[in-house]
């Protein structure tokens, strides 16, 4: 008989409803990329209308979360997975956030002409997309391997921001009409920029719960 | 045993009372027992089904005249945990004992109100207390067993309540049902006398069960258990409520939390706070409550 049964099977569900959370964010993400992408008004609504729901599920995991520390007094790594709970929801919330940013600037866009900016927002995107759900996977499979690779992809996001910051700079000095569009692109970058640093706090906080230390996997 | 058993003497009692002698079997809907009666304060947190036990103005004194419980009114849902919990001389032990008629072997205890079992009070004059005990089990603080061997202790009991079917079978199951019956199934023979105290008690618990109650109240089961055993019995009780009614009295308030559905606050005698167990203790509604679970009591 293995010890602690309600525990655990609590612990399973919360663990479930983290997949459930991590995958809708992960939707939401998708289809807002592909409301930029084809400059879809109406996908892009769906997905704002979305992040209420989103938001009421990290609620109610995090509600379960605290009740489980009041009931069953988890010690060591028991504590240690409901307390990355808080962590984890949070950054996927704010992750939620990001997908609504990107649908609305596809809302703000539509009807403008391609430009080069916009297919790297879409390539930060899809990297974020690709650390959201490595570093949900990380976290159910307590991979700190996984996570450390995950984190990485980081890089690839910043370099695009990097990138986009100096063009879009270019373009504001060359094209004063294009002012407007520009600060826009800039913000939007800058959300997608965060969503790799919000997935980068997920992987730590894998590290943390598996190992239970501190660490900065992006320096 | 006929499939219905009586609970009344035959002494000219009115009512021919009868239940099912299988604990998963229903309640009869015939006897209609109304679960909004009473206090809202003693309302079972979110019961819909007929409850398993219902407790109506309970007022008990001892023979020095302190009165160790007040006026309590609570439903206890079927096949659910409920503790009761509360600070030393509260009276939850008292209550508890009152439940099936532990009290009367204490002279001098009045006992008044009413705890209606299917519609019955057990303090009906007419009701054999005896037979409220083989409904209503005991496991307490300290495990009990008889100076017998292990077998015997669960057969025992079955025997006397006239049990004439498979006794080995009955054995093996009501060990099986407490996880015991791998650690003794090759002493069988042996003195109970010869287990851990932890063993001791699950033993408790399966010669409880083996008369197959209905409801199974327990005084602070683990107190006197070192922390593997008590996990263990407290694995069990998940696993017993699928069948049967647990009422835990426990002054091990995170254990409350551990193993219980619902959670009643009691205080010098009075029922404070009755709710479910994860919002008693996430979110109190009374002060006094808060202030216990917080360890902030005087």
């Amino acid at each position: 008989m293995g010890n602690r049964i309600q525990l655990m099977d609590e612990m399973n569900r919360l663990h479930h409803d983290v997949l459930a959370m991590g995958t809708r964010v992960e939707e939401d993400l998708r289809r807002a990329i592909e409301a930029f992408k084809t400059q879809d008004v109406e996908l892009a609504k769906e997905v704002k209308a979305d992040d209420a729901v989103v938001n009421a599920l990290q609620l109610k995991i995090d509600d379960q979360a605290a009740i489980l520390i009041a009931t069953q007094q988890p010690v060591a790594r028991d504590l240690r997975e409901l307390v990355t709970i808080f962590k984890v929801t949070d950054n996927l919330e704010r992750a939620g956030d990001h997908a609504v940013h990107l649908a609305k600037a596809a809302i703000k866009l539509a009807g403008e002409p391609g430009f080069r900016q916009g297919e790297r927002l879409e390539r930060m995107a899809e990297t974020g997309c690709e650390m959201l759900r490595g570093a949900v996977a990380a976290y159910l499979n307590r991979d700190v391997e996984e996570a450390r690779r995950v984190a990485a992809l980081d890089d690839a996001i910043d370099r695009e921001h990097k990138a986009l910051v100096e063009e879009v700079l270019e373009l504001m000095r060359e094209r004063p009409d294009q002012v407007k569009r520009a600060a826009r692109l800039l913000t939007t970058s800058g959300f997608l920029e965060r969503l790799g640093d919000h997935m980068t706090n997920v992987c730590e906080a894998v590290v943390y719960m598996v190992e239970g230390v501190h660490v900065e996997l992006n320096e | 045993m006929s499939a219905m058993t009586k609970l009344f003497r035959n002494n000219g009692a009115k009512t021919d009372f009868a239940i099912p002698t299988d604990a998963s079997v229903g309640l009869d809907a015939s006897v209609g027992l109304d679960a909004s009666v009473g206090p809202d304060a003693g309302a079972a947190p979110g019961a819909a089904e007929a409850p398993a036990l219902d407790v109506r103005g309970l007022d008990i004194s001892y023979a020095d005249g302190f009165r160790a419980v007040k006026e309590l009114s609570m439903i206890f849902p079927r096949r659910s945990v409920t503790a009761i919990i509360g600070p030393s001389g509260c009276g939850k032990s008292t209550a508890l004992r009152a439940f099936n008629r532990m009290n009367e072997l204490i002279p001098g205890t009045k006992t008044g109100g009413e705890v209606l079992f299917h519609g019955i009070n057990v303090y009906d004059p007419g009701v054999d207390p005896v037979q409220v005990r083989r409904w209503i089990g005991m496991v307490f603080q300290k495990p009990n067993p008889f100076p017998k061997t292990i077998h015997e202790n669960i057969a025992w009991g079955a025997r006397i309540n006239g049990f004439s079917g498979d006794m080995d079978e009955l054995v093996e199951s009501s060990l099986k049902q407490v996880a015991l019956w791998d650690e003794v199934k090759d002493k069988l023979k042996q003195s109970a006398f010869a287990l851990s105290g932890g063993q001791q008690q699950r033993l408790c618990i399966a010669r409880a069960i083996a008369v197959r109650p209905e409801i199974i109240l327990m005084d602070e089961p683990t107190s006197a258990l070192d922390p593997i055993s008590t996990s263990k019995i407290e694995d069990l009780l998940d696993e017993l409520k699928k069948r049967y009614t647990i009422i835990i009295v426990t002054h091990n308030m995170q254990q409350a939390g551990r193993v219980s559905d619902s959670t009643a606050f009691l205080l010098h005698g009075e029922l404070v706070e009755y709710a479910p167990t994860k919002e008693l203790f996430f979110n109190p509604r009374d002060e006094r409550t808060e202030n216990y679970l917080s360890g902030r009591f005087g």
